[in-house]
């Protein structure tokens, strides 16, 4: 675990340089008559310190050989569950205007009920199509929630 | 005081009109549904229903929020105690005995003096209320631009401290919060900060969707890394064989009860994560102080009263620094902030006077919803735990369905979906990682009153950063800052030659 820590100080480290460089482009002004970037200037400065002493720190305890895995969930890379999960949403999010509410509902809740193990169509189809309906009436007819109607038109 | 009394007694005037009670009733039972769902805690659920309030008074709105996160709280105890998996963290402690005697088939004792527990908590916490909370306001008129900065940066180190394994990690969340904060117009002088050109980003980044991303997709995202079969898996729900508690058993728990709400109201009161410093706080007193303290973790009904007492207890006084400073000192109380705010009321010392029947109908209410979560909980114990018959595999997507959903009620726009989706791979990488969310989140939504309060300080005092000591109260935040900074070094350097000691 002390590469995954040490790469997420880096992370952090390099955040806190970019906030810099991008603070350093915006007025600064004084700290009597502080400028838009002078506060963000500060928080990448001390962002920076943060992780520099964190990594120093994951860097000096790993040479002692006691740095312990701190990582909540131990499984090795992503699983492919997680990323068929992961790219269902974001197909989603790419195209929720042009299919519209309904439809895009439905198609997700089909994809990620298979993807987590909902494989027989009889089970996976009815279970989404009562739910896409269900939010349907919910939210678009009752709670009146302008939601995209997309190519259904609904 | 009898001034307040009297406000009090309008405010349940307030709460006790049907509209409000609809909602209080509506939140109550929606916030208890969320704190048994997994996936879902109560800054993710009040997050999500915010847009479901933008049709409602303000009063009506926040009493429905309010009713969602103590009905969270509620929830969470219920599955504690039925399946030992805490629905929050805050029932992390009734855990231990809980689930202990939901074992021995006291599952519905358990139950019953939770509900009874919250209730004499609140029934006494709605009196701290009316006595604190009018002269905390009169007091926090004295607090100028250096002390609100002083206090939120406390705020933040006192949360950075006592959550997450390392005080190092949960700063550098803070940071970043603040960063993302200053994203969108400059709070001063209304240029734009950090927005690439996108219009989108001029508003700042939605918190809603930061809360959301971290909280609620961050955490399915974690049950979805999981092996599939674990998804499968049904839960045994131990039977409930009585009811009821008995005679001894409320003998038991009265005085466990009375401690935790004195205990809980007090924690409520300062920085952190008050209920589950409460909880703890609680536990190890009742544990410490009792006759038999070997019966703790086999099913003590003190171990359950007790903390329970003090989690509903901290979760009503956290409403004091909330509704009196404007600052809220945990995600919850930061999430209703953001709610007040989006419903144009700005929390402050001038609230109480100012929005009298939004203040006392909201702590009207909560005693309310109380009552309401003590009467209609018990009964549907049952379904609640049919709900947690329902396979993780069906209830994951549904969650994801309500986030998209309620994500994009907030502005009516896919751009803040991208956001939450954004922030929940965030979410995800952090709890892999061992990152704690919190202080982020806190950070975020502080993050430019911060900055206010920093300009204003230095603009007051010609650029000399001695505003922050030379006034007193200022001086006081800034000093015990330090000390909480300090401490954590101290340990370790204390603890260094210990080791080398025990080795040699």
């Amino acid at each position: 675990m002390k590469r995954g820590e040490a790469i997420g100080g880096m992370v952090l480290l390099l955040f806190g340089m970019v906030t810099i460089i991008l603070a350093l482009r915006m007025p600064i002004g004084t700290f009597r008559m502080a400028g838009t970037g002078l506060f963000p200037l500060c928080l990448g400065i001390i962002l920076m310190i943060l992780s520099g002493g964190f990594i120093l720190k994951v860097f000096f305890q790993s040479n002692k050989g006691k740095v312990k895995s701190v990582s909540s969930v131990e499984s090795p890379g992503l699983p492919m569950v997680l990323i068929l999960f992961l790219g269902t949403m974001v197909f989603i999010a790419l195209f929720f205007d042009k299919l519209g509410y309904p439809l895009a509902s439905f198609i997700l809740m089909v994809a990620l009920l298979r993807i987590l193990g909902v494989k027989k169509w009889a089970r996976n189809l009815p279970l989404s199509l009562v739910t896409a309906i269900a939010c349907y009436f919910l939210f678009v007819q009752w709670l009146k929630i302008p939601l995209p109607k997309g190519w259904l038109g609904i | 005081m009898i001034e307040s009394l009297q406000h009090l007694i309008n405010g349940f005037a307030v709460a006790g009109t049907i509209q409000n009670l609809f909602y209080c009733l509506i939140g109550a039972i929606v916030g208890t549904l969320i704190g048994v769902l997994p996936g879902i805690g109560p800054i993710a659920g009040i997050a999500l229903l915010i847009p479901a309030t933008f049709g409602l008074n303000p009063t009506s709105a926040i009493i429905m929020l309010a009713g969602i996160y103590y009905g969270a709280m509620y929830g969470g105890s219920t599955t504690s105690i039925l399946l030992n998996v805490p629905g929050e963290t805050a029932s992390v402690i009734t855990c231990i005995d809980g689930y202990q005697m939901a074992q021995k088939g006291r599952a519905g004792p358990a139950l019953a003096m939770c509900a009874i527990g919250s209730f004499i908590a609140g029934t006494i916490g709605i009196f701290g209320l009316v006595f604190l909370a009018p002269p905390l306001a009169r007091a926090a008129l004295a607090f100028g631009p250096p002390e609100y900065f002083s206090l939120m940066v406390f705020a933040f180190i006192i949360l950075s401290n006592v959550t997450g394994a390392s005080l190092i990690k949960s700063l550098m969340m803070a940071v970043i919060g603040l960063i993302i904060g200053t994203i969108g117009l400059d709070p001063v002088t209304g240029d734009a900060r950090f927005t690439f050109g996108s219009i989108s980003l001029l508003s700042g980044i939605e918190f809603v969707a930061v809360a959301i991303g971290l909280f609620g997709i961050g955490e399915v995202l974690i049950n979805v890394s999981q092996p599939l079969e674990m998804l499968e898996q049904r839960v045994l729900i131990p039977r409930l064989r009585e009811l009821f508690p008995s005679f001894r058993d409320l003998r038991n728990s009265i005085a466990p009860v009375l401690r935790g709400t004195g205990i809980g109201f007090g924690v409520g009161l300062v920085p952190g994560p008050a209920p589950v410093i409460a909880t703890y706080a609680s536990y190890m007193t009742e544990k410490r102080i009792s006759k038999h303290p070997d019966e703790f973790g086999k099913g003590a009904i003190e171990g359950v009263a007790g903390p329970e007492a003090a989690n509903n207890s901290a979760c009503q006084s956290a409403f004091i620094p909330l509704f009196v400073l404007g600052i809220p000192f945990a995600p919850p109380t930061a999430i209703l902030l953001g709610a007040l705010l989006i419903h144009g009321v700005s929390p402050g010392p001038l609230m109480i006077s100012q929005h009298p029947g939004l203040f006392w109908g909201v702590i009207a209410s909560m005693y309310i919803g109380n009552f309401i979560l003590l009467i209609l909980n018990l009964p549907f114990v049952p379904l609640f735990a049919n709900i947690l018959r329902i396979p993780k595999k069906i209830l994951l997507p549904l969650v994801i369905l309500f986030c998209i959903t309620g994500m994009f009620t907030v502005n009516n726009a896919v751009f803040d979906i991208w956001m939450m989706l954004l922030f929940g791979g965030l979410g995800f990488l952090m709890r892999k990682w061992a990152y704690e969310a919190a202080p982020l989140l806190l950070a975020l939504v502080l993050g430019p009153k911060l900055e206010v309060a920093f300009r204003q300080s230095l603009m007051i005092s010609h650029g000399d950063f001695g505003v922050f000591m030379h006034r007193p109260i200022s001086m006081i935040f800034i000093l015990a800052t330090v000390i909480f900074l300090i401490i954590p070094v101290f340990r370790l350097v204390l603890r260094k030659p210990k080791e080398i000691s025990e080795k040699v």
